[in-house]
C-alpha cells in the first residue's frame, strides 16, 4: 500500500459540492426509521448544507465562549460574530478512498505513470499561459478605460475652470465612478457573491481543505475579471493584483478537470485528475501563476503558494508550480510587449512594474537600518489599525448590509465619495508643480498657473498602480509634504472602507500606496532634518514604507519580501525589505490579526491553522467527537441508506461501515468507510445485490469521476418502493482502511492528523475496534 | 612605445612649448574652419575664441611632432582635427544657447557636422587595412577614449533635449510645425513686449486686464497649437513611454506661459467654492444617511445556532460539562 500512496488515483467522490439552496427542501421525518446499528442514535449537526442563516455555533478556541452560548435555548438566533462556524462550508476530501476499484485501477495504470506526469506538466504550462492572458486582458482594458475616464473628467474640469461651475465636474466624476462601481457591484452581488474581495482568503481556505461553494467555477472567473476591471476603472481605492491570484486558481481548477460543468462541456481529457487531491495541486500552481502575473515575480509566486496557500505541500509540486509561474509571467510579458509596440522586448514582467531602482544612487548604509526598523514598527501599527477598523466595519456589514441591493448601494456610495474626496483635496490643494513634458499622465491645471499642474491631482487622478510608481520614482521635491500627509490620511480611510465591499478588488495596491505615501513623507522629513543628505532619497523610503504597510496588513513575510525584490528588480534592498516586513509582522501580530485571517474568521469558515489551539491539550478525541454515529452495515438495505442520506439532520459526508451482523444488539466491528457521494452514485446506478444479474458491467471509477465535482443531491434520485427493499453490498466501494484513532487520543494529536493528512473524517474506535463514534474535519470541535 | 620613445618625447618638449608661443605663425594656413555667423555677430567673444584657437594649434604642433611616432597616419590626423573643430563649435553653440533655450534651432548644423565627422572616423574601420588602423588608433587605443566620450556626451545631450522632435526627418532643418510654432511665439512675445514698453513703470492690474483681453486670442491660439503638437508627438512616440517635445518648443512655451499667468496674471480661473462645498458635503453626507438607516431599519441578520452533538464528557471540566448537558437537551 505504501507505494500506491504517492500516485493515488481515485479518491472516491470526495466532495459533495451541493450548492447551497438546492438542498434546502428539508426532506425530514425519516430520521426515526433508521435502523440503527448498536450505539448510534441520532446525528451530528455539522456539515449540514443550509442557507446562509444557518450558521453553526462552535466553541471556537474558547471553551468559555461555548459555556456562555449554550445557556440559551436551543434553536437560538444570535447576531453574527466571529466565533461562529458556518454550515455552508464543507471539507474537501484530500484523502483517497482506497477501495477495491481504486486499487485495481492503480495496478492497471502503473505502467502509464509517465504519461500522467507529462500531462501534469502540460496542464501547468496551460495554466501559466491562460493566467498570463487573463492578466493581459485585465491590464489592457483597465488602462484604456481608465485613460478614457480621466480624459473625459479632465476635459470637463478644464472647461469649467474657465467658465465656472466646477460642481458639475464633481458631479460628473462622482457619477461616472458610481456607475462603473454599480455595474461591478451588481454582477458580484447578484451573480456570484463569492467573487467579492480579493479572493485570497477563499483560495487560502480551498488549499487548506475547505470547500467554499462556487469558489472555482468558471462563472466566478468571469465575474471576477469583469468586477476587477469595473472597480479599478470606477476609481475605488483598490488594485487588480489580488484578484489575479483567485483568477489563476480558477483557471487551474478548470483546466485540470478538462471540462466545464457550467458550460456543460466535457473535453474528455485529463479525466484522471478529477478529484480533490490532484485539483488542489493544480490550484496551488494557479495561485502561484496569478501572483507571478500580477507582480512579475515567479519565485514570489511559488513562495506565496507555499506560505499563504498550500497547507499541504508536496516537494514534487514545487518544480511544476515554478514552471507554471514562469510561463505565466513570460506570456504576460510577450503579449504586453506586442501591445506596447515593441515586440519581444521582454522587460515588462508584471501587471505592476515598480520600475528600476538605481542601486548606485539609492544604496543604503548601515546607519539606515534602525530607521528601516522604525518604519517597520510604524507599518505594523498602522496595519493593525487598518485591520481592526476593517474588522468592525465588516462585522457591521455582515449584520446589517446583507441584502444585495443594499450592498450595491453601499459600493456606489463609496465610489462617489472616493471621487468627491479626491476632488475636494485637489480643489483645496495649492501645490503646483511645473509641467515636465508628458511624464504626468493627466496633468490637471485647475487653479495653477499655466504650465504647471496640481500635484495632488497626480495622486488622485490616476489608477493606484501608477500613483505607487510615481511615489517611488518621482525626483525629490515633486511632492509637497502637506499634500502627501493629507493624501495618506484620506487614502488610509478610503482603502479601509473599500475593502470588504461587494466588489472584486485587491488590497495589495492600496496598502502599497498608503505605505509609499507615508514612506515618502518620512523620507522628505528625514532629508529636511539631515539638511538634504544624499542618502535620504525619498523614493527609497517610499519603497520601505510600502513594504511596511503591506506587511502590516497582510502579514506575509517570506513571499512578500521576494515579491517586492522581484518587482523592484533590486536584490540590494532584500535585506532592508526583509527587516521591515519582519518588524511589521511582529508588531502587527501583537495588536491584531492579519487581514486575510480576520476575514476567514469573520466569514465563519472553519479554517485549520498550523497548530492545534493551546487550550485543547486537556481534551481527548472522545470529548470532541460527534456522537452518536450513523453507521451502515456492509450489506445494507437501500431504504435505510436513502433515509439516512435524506435525513437533513445528519448531513454527514462519510459513514463508517460495520460488520453486517443481523444481531443488532451486538457491538459491531469497524470494516471501512463509505462516502456520501459514493452512496449517491451507487444509488443512481442502482447497484443492488438483487439486480447484480441485470447490470451489464461493473461500476468503474469513471462513473464516480463523471459525477465529480457536483454530485446530485439525494432528493434528485428516485428510489421506488420495491427498490427500497433491495440490499446493497458496499464491500467493493468502501475504503477498507480508514484512519482511526483510539478514544483517548489527545486533541492536538487528532488535529495533526486532520491537518497534515487533509482528512475529512476520522473514525474514533474503542479498544475492541468498535466504532464508537467519529468526527468530521469541518467540525472544528477540537478548537 | 619603449623607453627610447619616451626619451624622444622629452627632447621634443621644448619644441612644443616653442610651438605654443608662436603657433599662429608656424601654421598660418591651418586656421580651422571659417567661424560661423553667430560668433561674428557677438564681438565680445571674438578675442576669447582667438586664444582658444591658439591653444588648439599648439596641439596641432604636438600632434605633428609625435603623431608619426605614435603610429598615426596623416589621414587619421586630418580626421581627428576635423572632429576637434566641429566639436569645438558645437560645444560653443550649446553653451551660448543654454538660456533661453535655443539649442535645437541654433546648433543642429553643428551637431550634424560632428556626427558626420565621427562617421568618417568610424566608417574607415571597414574599408582598407590602413583605414582599420586609423579608426583603431583614434577610437580605441587608450583607456580614456576621448572621442567616444565626447560623442556620447553630445548624443546624450541631443537626446535629452529631444531635438529630433522638432527637426525634419533627415535632421536638415526645423520641421514645419516647429517653425510655425516659433513664429507664433514670436508674435505673442512681440505683443507682450510692446505692452510692457507702453506701461513702463506703473504696472497695475487694470492695465494688465487690458493686455489679457487684447491678446487672449493670440495666446489661446498658441496654446492650442502647442497642445496639438503635444498630442501628435504623444501619439507617435507612445511606445517609448515618455514623449517630450523638443526643448526649444517647451521652453518657449514656458516663457510665454509664465509671462501670461505670473507677470500679467491673466489666467484667473473663477473659483466657485460654494457650489462645490454644497455638492461635496451632500455626497459625503449620503453614506452617513445610508449607514444610519440600514442600522436602524434593516433587520439584523440572525444566525441559527446549532449545537454540536458530542458525547458528554465526565473526565474534566466538570462545571462546563454540566451546562453543556443542560443545553444539549
Amino acid at each position: 500500500m505504501a507505494n500506491v500512496a504517492k500516485k493515488v488515483s481515485w479518491s472516491g467522490l470526495d466532495l459533495a459540492e451541493e450548492p447551497m439552496g438546492e438542498v434546502t427542501p428539508l426532506l425530514n421525518g425519516t430520521g426515526g426509521t433508521v435502523l440503527p446499528p448498536p450505539r448510534q442514535f441520532t446525528h451530528s449537526s455539522f456539515l449540514r448544507i443550509g442557507r446562509l442563516s444557518t450558521v453553526d455555533l462552535d466553541d471556537d478556541d474558547d471553551v468559555r465562549e461555548l459555556e456562555v452560548d449554550v445557556l440559551r435555548p436551543f434553536p437560538n438566533e444570535i447576531p453574527h460574530n466571529e466565533k461562529l462556524l458556518s454550515l455552508k462550508y464543507e471539507s474537501l476530501d484530500y484523502d483517497n478512498s482506497e477501495n477495491q476499484l481504486f486499487l485495481e485501477e492503480e495496478r492497471r495504470i502503473n505502467h502509464t505513470a509517465q504519461t500522467v506526469e507529462i500531462k501534469r506538466w502540460i496542464i501547468c504550462a496551460m495554466i501559466g499561459i491562460l493566467t498570463g492572458l487573463v492578466a493581459c486582458f485585465i491590464d489592457i482594458v483597465v488602462e484604456n478605460l481608465a485613460r478614457l475616464k480621466y480624459q473625459v473628467v479632465k476635459d470637463n474640469i478644464d472647461k469649467f475652470t474657465e467658465t465656472g461651475g466646477l460642481s458639475f465636474s464633481l458631479l460628473l466624476w462622482a457619477t461616472m465612478n458610481a456607475s462603473f462601481v454599480m455595474v461591478g457591484s451588481i454582477i458580484v452581488a447578484f451573480i456570484e457573491p463569492v467573487a467579492a474581495g480579493s479572493g485570497i482568503p477563499q483560495i487560502k481556505c480551498y488549499l487548506n481543505g475547505v470547500k467554499i461553494p462556487h469558489v472555482v467555477r468558471l462563472k466566478t472567473l468571469v465575474v471576477k475579471v469583469c468586477g476587477v476591471i469595473l472597480s479599478v476603472v470606477g476609481g475605488l481605492a483598490v488594485g487588480k493584483e489580488g484578484p489575479m491570484i483567485h483568477s489563476g486558481a480558477i483557471i487551474a481548477a478548470g483546466i485540470s478537470q478538462g471540462r466545464s460543468t457550467s458550460l456543460k462541456k466535457d473535453f474528455k481529457i485529463f479525466e484522471y485528475f478529477r478529484r480533490d487531491t490532484e485539483k488542489r495541486d493544480f490550484v496551488s500552481a494557479g495561485a502561484a501563476a496569478g501572483v507571478s502575473a500580477a507582480f512579475g515575480a515567479p519565485v514570489g509566486g511559488v513562495l506565496f503558494s507555499l506560505e499563504e496557500g498550500a497547507s499541504f505541500w508536496n516537494q514534487f509540486l514545487t518544480w511544476r508550480i515554478f514552471f507554471a509561474s514562469m510561463i505565466s509571467t513570460f506570456t504576460l510579458n510577450s503579449v504586453l510587449s506586442v501591445y506596447n509596440g515593441n515586440p519581444w522586448d521582454l522587460s515588462s514582467p508584471g501587471l505592476i512594474n515598480f520600475g528600476r531602482f538605481d542601486t548606485e544612487k539609492m544604496g543604503y548604509t548601515i546607519q539606515e537600518i534602525p530607521i528601516f526598523i522604525f518604519m517597520g514598527v510604524v507599518g505594523g501599527i498602522l496595519g493593525a489599525m487598518f485591520n481592526a477598523l476593517n474588522c468592525c466595519l465588516t462585522m457591521f456589514r455582515i449584520r446589517y448590509i446583507h441584502r444585495p441591493c443594499l450592498q450595491v448601494v453601499e459600493a456606489m456610495l463609496v465610489g462617489a465619495v472616493t471621487a468627491t474626496v479626491g476632488f475636494v483635496m485637489i480643489y483645496c490643494s495649492r501645490d503646483c508643480q511645473p509641467l515636465q513634458g508628458n511624464t504626468v499622465a493627466h496633468p490637471l491645471q485647475l487653479f495653477c498657473a499655466d504650465g504647471e499642474y496640481n500635484s495632488m491631482a497626480t495622486t488622485f487622478f490616476n489608477t493606484p498602480e501608477k500613483s505607487v510608481v510615481s511615489l517611488f520614482h518621482d525626483p525629490p521635491g515633486s511632492y509637497n509634504p502637506m499634500t502627501l500627509g493629507m493624501f495618506t490620511l484620506m487614502y488610509f480611510f478610503l482603502a479601509c472602507w473599500t475593502y470588504g465591499l461587494t466588489v472584486s478588488a485587491g488590497v495589495f495596491i492600496p496598502s502599497l500606496l498608503i505605505g509609499a505615501a507615508w514612506g515618502r513623507l518620512f523620507g522628505i522629513a528625514l532629508s529636511l532634518m539631515t539638511g538634504g543628505a544624499i542618502w535620504a532619497d525619498p523614493g527609497k523610503y517610499a519603497l520601505m514604507g510600502a513594504a511596511a504597510q503591506l506587511g502590516g496588513i497582510v502579514r506575509m513575510t517570506l513571499s512578500l519580501t521576494v515579491i517586492m525584490m522581484e518587482a523592484t528588480g533590486s536584490v540590494t534592498y532584500g535585506f532592508p525589505i526583509m527587516l521591515v516586513l519582519m518588524t511589521a509582522k511582529i508588531v502587527g501580530d501583537y495588536f491584531a490579526e492579519g487581514l486575510y485571517d480576520m476575514h476567514i474568521q469573520l466569514q465563519s469558515i472553519p479554517f485549520l491553522h498550523w497548530e492545534a489551539p493551546v487550550t485543547s491539550h486537556s481534551l481527548t478525541a472522545r470529548e470532541v467527537m460527534s456522537t452518536p454515529v450513523t453507521c451502515l452495515r456492509r450489506v445494507e438495505k437501500v431504504g435505510t441508506i436513502v433515509d439516512m442520506l435524506s435525513d437533513t439532520a445528519s448531513n454527514h459526508n462519510g459513514f463508517p461501515v460495520v460488520e453486517s451482523n443481523p444481531d443488532t444488539t451486538q457491538v459491531a466491528g469497524l470494516r471501512g468507510l463509505v462516502l456520501r457521494s459514493q452512496l449517491i452514485v451507487l444509488l443512481k446506478h442502482k447497484v443492488f445485490v438483487e439486480r447484480a444479474s441485470l447490470i451489464q458491467r461493473r461500476l468503474k471509477l469513471k462513473d464516480f469521476r463523471d459525477a465529480y465535482p457536483r454530485f446530485p443531491p439525494i432528493q434528485s434520485i428516485h428510489v421506488s418502493q420495491d427498490e427500497r427493499e433491495c440490499m446493497m453490498d458496499l464491500t467493493e466501494f468502501m475504503n477498507p482502511s480508514p484512519y482511526t484513532v483510539p478514544q483517548e487520543a489527545s486533541l492536538p494529536r487528532v488535529f495533526k492528523l486532520f491537518r497534515a493528512l487533509g482528512l475529512r473524517h476520522l473514525v474514533v474506535v474503542d479498544n475492541r475496534n468498535e466504532v464508537s463514534s467519529w468526527q468530521w474535519v469541518l467540525d472544528r470541535e477540537m478548537e | 612605445m619603449g623607453p627610447a620613445a619616451r626619451l624622444l618625447r622629452l627632447l621634443l618638449l621644448p619644441g612644443l612649448v616653442l610651438g605654443l608661443s608662436s603657433g599662429q605663425s608656424l601654421f598660418p594656413g591651418r586656421r580651422s574652419q571659417p567661424q560661423s555667423s553667430p560668433e561674428e555677430r557677438v564681438p565680445g567673444t571674438r578675442r576669447r575664441l582667438l586664444s582658444l584657437e591658439l591653444m588648439e594649434e599648439a596641439e596641432d604642433l604636438s600632434l605633428s611632432l609625435s603623431g608619426e611616432l605614435a603610429g598615426l597616419e596623416p589621414e587619421c590626423k586630418e580626421l581627428l582635427l576635423g572632429f576637434a573643430n566641429s566639436s569645438l563649435q558645437l560645444t560653443g553653440c550649446l553653451a551660448r544657447n543654454a538660456r533661453p533655450v535655443r539649442l535645437c534651432q541654433s546648433c543642429y548644423r553643428h551637431f550634424l557636422r560632428v556626427t558626420e565627422q565621427l562617421e568618417n572616423i568610424t566608417r574607415a574601420v571597414g574599408n582598407a587595412s590602413e583605414g582599420t588602423s586609423c579608426a583603431r588608433s583614434l577610437l580605441m587605443s587608450d583607456r580614456l577614449q576621448m572621442i567616444e566620450l565626447l560623442s556620447s556626451f553630445f548624443n546624450r545631450t541631443w537626446k535629452t533635449a529631444n531635438c529630433a522632435n522638432c527637426l525634419k526627418n533627415n535632421s536638415e532643418g526645423l520641421s514645419s510645425t516647429t517653425v510655425e510654432f516659433l513664429n507664433l511665439v514670436n508674435i505673442t512675445l512681440t505683443c507682450f513686449e510692446h505692452n510692457l514698453q507702453d506701461q513702463p513703470i506703473s504696472l497695475l492690474q487694470r492695465n494688465y486686464t487690458e493686455v489679457c483681453e487684447n491678446f487672449n486670442a493670440t495666446y489661446k491660439n498658441l496654446s492650442a497649437f502647442y497642445n496639438q503638437m503635444q498630442k501628435t508627438s504623444g501619439m507617435e512616440r507612445k511606445s517609448e513611454g515618455e514623449s517630450h517635445l523638443c526643448i526649444d518648443v517647451e521652453d518657449a512655451m514656458n516663457i510665454v506661459r509664465r509671462l501670461w499667468s505670473k507677470t500679467f496674471n491673466c489666467s484667473r480661473p473663477c473659483s466657485d467654492t460654494v457650489p462645490v462645498i454644497a455638492v461635496s458635503s451632500f455626497i459625503l453626507f449620503l453614506p452617513v444617511v445610508f449607514y444610519l438607516s440600514s442600522f436602524l431599519h434593516s433587520k439584523q441578520k440572525k444566525r441559527i445556532l446549532i449545537l454540536p452533538k458530542r458525547i458528554q464528557s465526565n473526565a474534566s471540566l466538570a462545571n462546563i460539562q454540566e451546562k453543556y448537558n443542560s443545553a444539549a437537551e
